[in-house]
């Protein structure tokens, strides 16, 4: 009898344990589908995600149809958030420098690393991986957002907890999170200490980055207004040590005292128009076009999309503005594209440009010599897809 | 001795299904969503990454608790079945683990979001009421007082 109890408790313990155990598990059937792409500027494509705790390199120099073989970006294995609103990204320096950044999970829920490394050969090696931020509490510092400003500097944008966890010990009330954003004057060897861009922005939206036609990075990210309003605000990301100016961008009204998972996207044309997709669901679930003038309502507003359209992204080449988006049916995803040939005044139709029965990851547009593509991670593998003309 | 065996016994089925995560597959939606025989069902959607959603799964469930010959409370966590560790270890820190539990069995999660609700895009905390007489609501972001007194049979 007593032998009979002590299988019984051998088989109970594992049950009990799982409870307490880690809370980090990666997804152990492939990669998550959290993945970035650039063309660089010979036009070689080159494509970050994540495996096995490894944030891989791999480029193609025949537009995504071959691959190379994979180069680790951390040489050590460490935990890496590849999946909805996070993914590792890629960016490149005015002398075909590779940096990538990405967001570490540390032990406890909700909280992150920001981590970033590069490449000075073209990504045949990559040095140790830093962390970007000075503060090292266990708190959210994560969804990494990477650009590089016209005088080569790498500017990183996140979002950080520090001061809901400070506001929150003192008893004071404080929504979502704040958003910090740090430098490299050095190419990518050190960053400046961070600074605080805005307080009580959303807390598990991506945040767009785009250079400005003077060379600057501005930010478009979902703030939050008043009480739980989260529209976007915009701000070109000083770094001059003056403040960055914070304007509230559009005008939606939609309240939640909720996580959207769902950041907007930016394109600034040569001619300063500021080109943004942005998702919310006041009425019903709809993806917005709208031509970003901060302070006041988005010009050109248009309705690009509706229930099941999700994670748009923009892209603008002189007059010709793109936005792709995903949108899901019962039998699977589709990958949608609307064209304007004439600087977003007008889009033309919803038209289909690939299909995936599989998940999907975010769509991402990118631009090589005047082409447009879209980057779409699918679970039957990555694929590079050219936009009709 | 015996008793001790009997009433351990006894212990073990109820936490096998108490603590058992169950994965939510496209195919499986269309019963999650049939109108319960009596009362209403609560689908309370939520992610790891969702700071709201506990506060809001403590108030469903002290609801359901309240009525729980009309209210069947089933909560459906957005992230993947493959974090099955991290999703029991949660649902067990909230002690949420004694109700039954969904996860998605997809990567991502817009199609499963759109077949429970076409008219949500993913944002959590969601809440799908579920009546008897077929009738469906859904409720994005943390309940109010006001909502949740509204959600009462």
């Amino acid at each position: 009898m007593r032998h009979l109890l002590i299988v019984l408790l051998c088989l109970l313990s594992p049950a009990l344990l799982a409870h307490d155990g880690m809370r980090m598990e990666m997804p152990k059937n492939g990669p998550e589908l959290g993945a970035s792409a650039a063309f660089d500027s010979h036009g070689r494509l080159w494509l970050v995600n994540a495996a096995d705790g490894h944030v891989r390199l791999r480029h193609s120099d025949d537009d995504g149809r071959t691959l190379s073989a994979p180069v680790e970006v951390n040489a050590t294995a460490e935990r890496i958030y590849a999946e909805g609103e996070n993914r590792p990204k890629i960016a490149f320096g005015p002398h075909d420098e590779i940096y990538v950044s990405w967001s570490q999970p540390r032990a406890a829920p909700w909280t992150g690393f920001v981590r970033f490394a590069r490449s000075l050969d073209r990504g045949e090696h990559f040095g140790d991986p830093l962390t970007v931020h000075h503060d090292r509490a266990e708190i959210t510092h994560r969804f990494d957002a990477l650009a590089v400003d016209g005088h080569g500097r790498i500017v990183i944008a996140w979002i950080d907890k520090r001061d809901v966890i400070a506001a929150t010990a003192a008893g004071k009330p404080y929504l979502g999170a704040a958003i910090y954003y740090s430098w490299s004057d050095d190419g990518g060897a050190s960053f400046v200490p961070e600074r605080k861009l805005i307080d009580q922005s959303c807390e598990c939206c991506r945040i767009a980055l785009a250079r400005t036609p003077d060379g600057e990075v501005a930010a478009f990210f979902r703030s939050i207004h008043g009480d739980n309003i989260r529209d976007h605000a915009y701000a070109v990301l000083r770094t001059d040590g003056q403040a960055s100016q914070v304007a509230r961008a559009t005008f939606s009204d939609w309240q939640i005292a909720g996580c959207p998972h769902h950041g907007p996207g930016l394109a600034i044309g040569r001619d300063g128009i500021r080109h943004a997709v942005w998702y919310e669901a006041k009425d019903q679930p709809t993806i917005w076009y709208g031509q970003l003038d901060p302070g006041h309502a988005p010009e050109h507003p248009l309705a690009i999309a509706g229930s099941g359209a999700s994670h748009a992204d923009v892209a603008v080449h002189e007059r010709t503005v793109w936005v792709a988006w995903n949108q899901v049916g019962a039998d699977g995803y589709a990958l949608m594209l609307r064209r304007s040939a004439d600087d977003g005044a007008h889009f033309g139709a919803p038209r289909e440009i690939a299909r995936s029965s599989g998940a999907v990851g975010s769509p991402q547009l990118l631009l090589k010599q005047g082409r447009a593509f879209v980057a779409w991670n699918t679970a039957t593998g990555f694929r590079l897809i050219e936009v009709p003309r | 001795m015996k008793r001790l065996l009997l009433a351990f016994a006894l212990w073990l089925p109820t936490l096998a299904c108490a603590g058992t995560l169950q994965p939510l597959a496209a195919a499986d939606v269309p019963v999650l969503l049939q109108p319960p025989a009596h009362g209403m069902r609560i689908l309370a959607l939520w992610s790891l990454d969702c700071a709201y959603c506990e506060p809001n799964l403590e108030a469903l469930a002290a609801l359901q608790r309240a009525d729980p010959r009309e209210i069947e409370l089933v909560t459906v966590t957005t992230d993947s079945i493959q974090l099955r560790t991290a999703i029991e270890a949660r649902l067990h820190s909230m002690k949420m683990d004694v109700y039954p539990a969904r996860a998605y069995a997809e990567a991502s999660p817009e199609r499963i979001n759109f077949l429970l609700d076409p008219n949500w895009g993913g944002e959590t905390p969601r809440v799908l009421v579920i009546r008897a007489d077929g009738s469906r609501r859904g409720i994005s972001g943390a309940l109010t007082p006001a909502q949740l007194h509204k959600l009462r049979p």
